[in-house]
């Protein structure tokens, strides 16, 4: 499937993608269309948010914008400029879905989705629109508005668990996370002898797939075959996740189809939706209740922290004495901190923009590292800045984008009631009444897989 | 009486890669009024920059309004829609009739005739469902400070040229030089 791509009509030979791309996937010569090579090309849609090739109606004329708007799987009441770099657009399976009666619809929106959306509407870069993003989402009709907020701190709770046993019972260390697609698919690619270091985990966005088909199809009395599961993502790899054969642990597919932010934005224009005039609503319960632990998993350090939080106390069976933890935050491509959790000095490494990991194993395989865990995200500053998310249209605004967008979603945990995943009611009822333990049985036949696999 | 001349961006093309971030942060900032934000997304109407990245052989670079201290644009306009503001030639778009004798008139080709939009819409023509037209150039980002294009590029391929500076540095340099070989 393709998921990145250039044109080859706009491309300029510029190679201002070539400098972004952490993987070395986009090839030319200067001064002539770049081409993707799609066995390097981890997804991460950067090069789609560096473009500035556009199509120019007065060069190109009318027809020709609406010729690439239809190959590209646009919307036609799409006015925006386009780019040679694009990701493939998956909205038209969407709208089928949604006006099929047979299909119970639902859908989860990432983090850092509610510190973009209104960008792309003229507010300020990085409004926090929790509320708005639910209405708006509820206006395309959705049957369920569940979170993928919810689905962060279900992750937390099983990969904290995986860390501890990993720590308690001298397992592989370090172990890293593998919510993001790009770097699990970078570390498969590249280094596949290390793939033990991996958490088993999911991204919270199959987490969150996999439990809406099961135990929300039966909380919603509905079947499971009927569930259509929507993922809205500020990252171009969803959508290749979801189409991995790994992903299809309910029994369907768990997550049907995965749209970036932008594409979210595109589909309320088309349907008349004004997202800023929209009332504050809620998410739909249990399945989107969540925490302030869930809200950071949309910035670099923020699943490190969320599982610290957690790990603190399944470690020392005491409460942390301070949830924000200052010591893994900052925007560093690879920074490190010592946390003391009880006896234990729990040693983490944070890498944000995937350039960076490369030193990191490199020092692992030579024996040179000594981590217990580190948080691998592809995009600069982590899902704020990820290539689905609203485009910038000057460079210039990057640094307060970005930094922004970070301080939304830390004001948001900052805000909300609770704080540590595993203080989420939701949580502890899903395993009460269904997922037993953390770990567990139905929660590893669900919620874990193995990547790398043969 | 000072001679001063009027200042304008210029571009190097052994630096400029043809990626059009200039272009693009021209029709941004000069767009505002038609509700184009920070994003992509905010856009309604088709880009319009005030200056071109060109291809020409080999080279490729931006070209743009020289500000000349002639202005045959100014000569030329009937409507006297052009004016000279602190050097600086500006056009007045809501006296523009668009007659294209500037266009002609300019020997860079920086100047172009583009429709007219107010608060994201077309402007029609009074009576009419023609789209009003007017000339359009650089005019320097002269509420802005340093000029988008400049600011926007990722090489630094851009910059804004004060004539009086520039030659006050090379006579400068050329003075070092010549001391030198009076020193040998």
């Amino acid at each position: 499937m393709t998921v990145i791509a250039i044109d080859k009509e706009l491309c300029t030979g510029c190679q201002e993608c070539t400098k972004v791309c952490p993987a070395y996937a986009i090839e030319g010569e200067p001064g002539q269309p770049q081409t993707i090579n799609t066995d390097r090309c981890v997804m991460c849609g950067q090069c789609v948010q560096k473009c500035k090739a556009y199509l120019s109606v007065w060069e190109h004329g009318k027809e020709a914008y609406e010729a690439k708007k239809r190959e590209r799987g646009l919307p036609q009441s799409v006015r925006e400029p386009l780019f040679a770099a694009y990701n493939v657009c998956h909205l038209n399976e969407l709208k089928d879905a949604l006006a099929d009666p047979e299909k119970y619809t639902v859908v989860q929106a990432a983090p850092a989705v509610r510190v973009g959306i209104a960008e792309d509407f003229g507010m300020e870069l990085g409004t926090l629109a929790p509320g708005k993003l639910a209405a708006a989402l509820r206006r395309l009709g959705f049957d369920k508005v569940y979170d993928a907020n919810f689905a962060a701190d279900l992750t937390i709770m099983e990969e904290g668990t995986e860390l501890v046993q990993r720590v308690k019972d001298g397992g592989v260390l370090p172990m890293f996370t593998s919510c993001c697609p790009a770097w699990v698919t970078f570390m498969e690619r590249n280094y596949p002898e290390i793939s033990d270091h991996l958490s088993s985990c999911k991204s919270p966005q199959q987490m969150g797939g996999a439990v809406f088909k099961s135990y929300g199809a039966h909380l919603d009395d509905v079947d499971g075959s009927r569930v259509y599961s929507v993922a809205v993502m500020p990252c171009t790899c969803k959508e290749f996740e979801c189409n991995r054969v790994e992903m299809r642990d309910s029994g369907w597919k768990d997550v049907d189809v995965a749209i970036t932010t932008r594409e979210l934005a595109y589909l309320l224009k088309e349907k008349g939706i004004d997202f800023n005039s929209l009332p504050e609503e809620e998410f739909d319960m249990p399945l989107g209740d969540y925490t302030g632990a869930g809200a950071i998993f949309g910035v670099t350090g923020g699943v490190m922290e969320a599982a610290i939080r957690t790990g603190y106390e399944l470690i020392t069976g005491e409460a942390i004495p301070d949830v924000k933890v200052e010591a893994v935050r900052g925007t560093e491509g690879f920074r490190t901190a010592n946390v003391k959790v009880g006896d234990l000095t729990l040693k983490v490494g944070i890498v944000t923009g995937l350039k960076n990991v490369i030193p990191v194993i490199e020092d692992m395989k030579a024996g040179r590292l000594d981590l217990h865990f580190i948080e691998v995200m592809t995009c600069p500053e982590g899902c704020v800045s990820g290539g689905g998310q609203p485009k910038l249209l000057m460079d210039t605004l990057v640094p307060e984008a970005y930094g922004k967008r970070r301080a939304g979603l830390f004001a948001h945990d900052e805000a909300l009631p609770l704080r540590k995943s595993h203080d989420n009611p939701a949580i502890k009822k899903i395993y009460e009444e269904f997922l037993e333990k953390p770990n567990g049985n139905i929660a590893h036949h669900l919620l874990h897989t193995k990547y790398c696999g043969d | 009486m000072r001679n001063e001349m009027g200042s304008f961006v210029a571009a190097d093309n052994t630096k400029c890669t043809g990626c059009k971030a200039c272009e693009m942060a021209c029709f941004a900032v000069h767009n505002q009024g038609n509700h184009v934000g920070n994003t992509v997304g905010t856009v309604e109407l088709p880009i319009t920059a005030r200056l071109y990245v060109t291809r020409a052989e080999e080279l490729c670079m931006p070209v743009q309004c020289r500000h000349c201290d002639n202005s045959p644009c100014l000569n030329s306009c009937t409507a006297g829609a052009i004016r000279r503001e602190e050097e600086k030639i500006i056009i007045d778009e809501d006296k523009c009739i668009g007659c294209k004798n500037c266009m002609m008139a300019c020997p860079f080709g920086a100047i172009e005739l583009v429709p007219v939009y107010r608060a994201g819409k077309e402007v029609l023509l009074p009576g009419s469902t023609e789209v009003r037209k007017t000339a359009s150039k650089c005019d320097l980002c002269v509420k802005r400070g340093i000029p988008a294009c400049v600011n926007a590029c990722p090489n630094q391929a851009l910059s804004l040229v004060t004539p009086e500076a520039e030659l006050a540095d090379k006579r400068i340099q050329a003075a070092l030089a010549l001391a030198l070989t009076n020193q040998a």
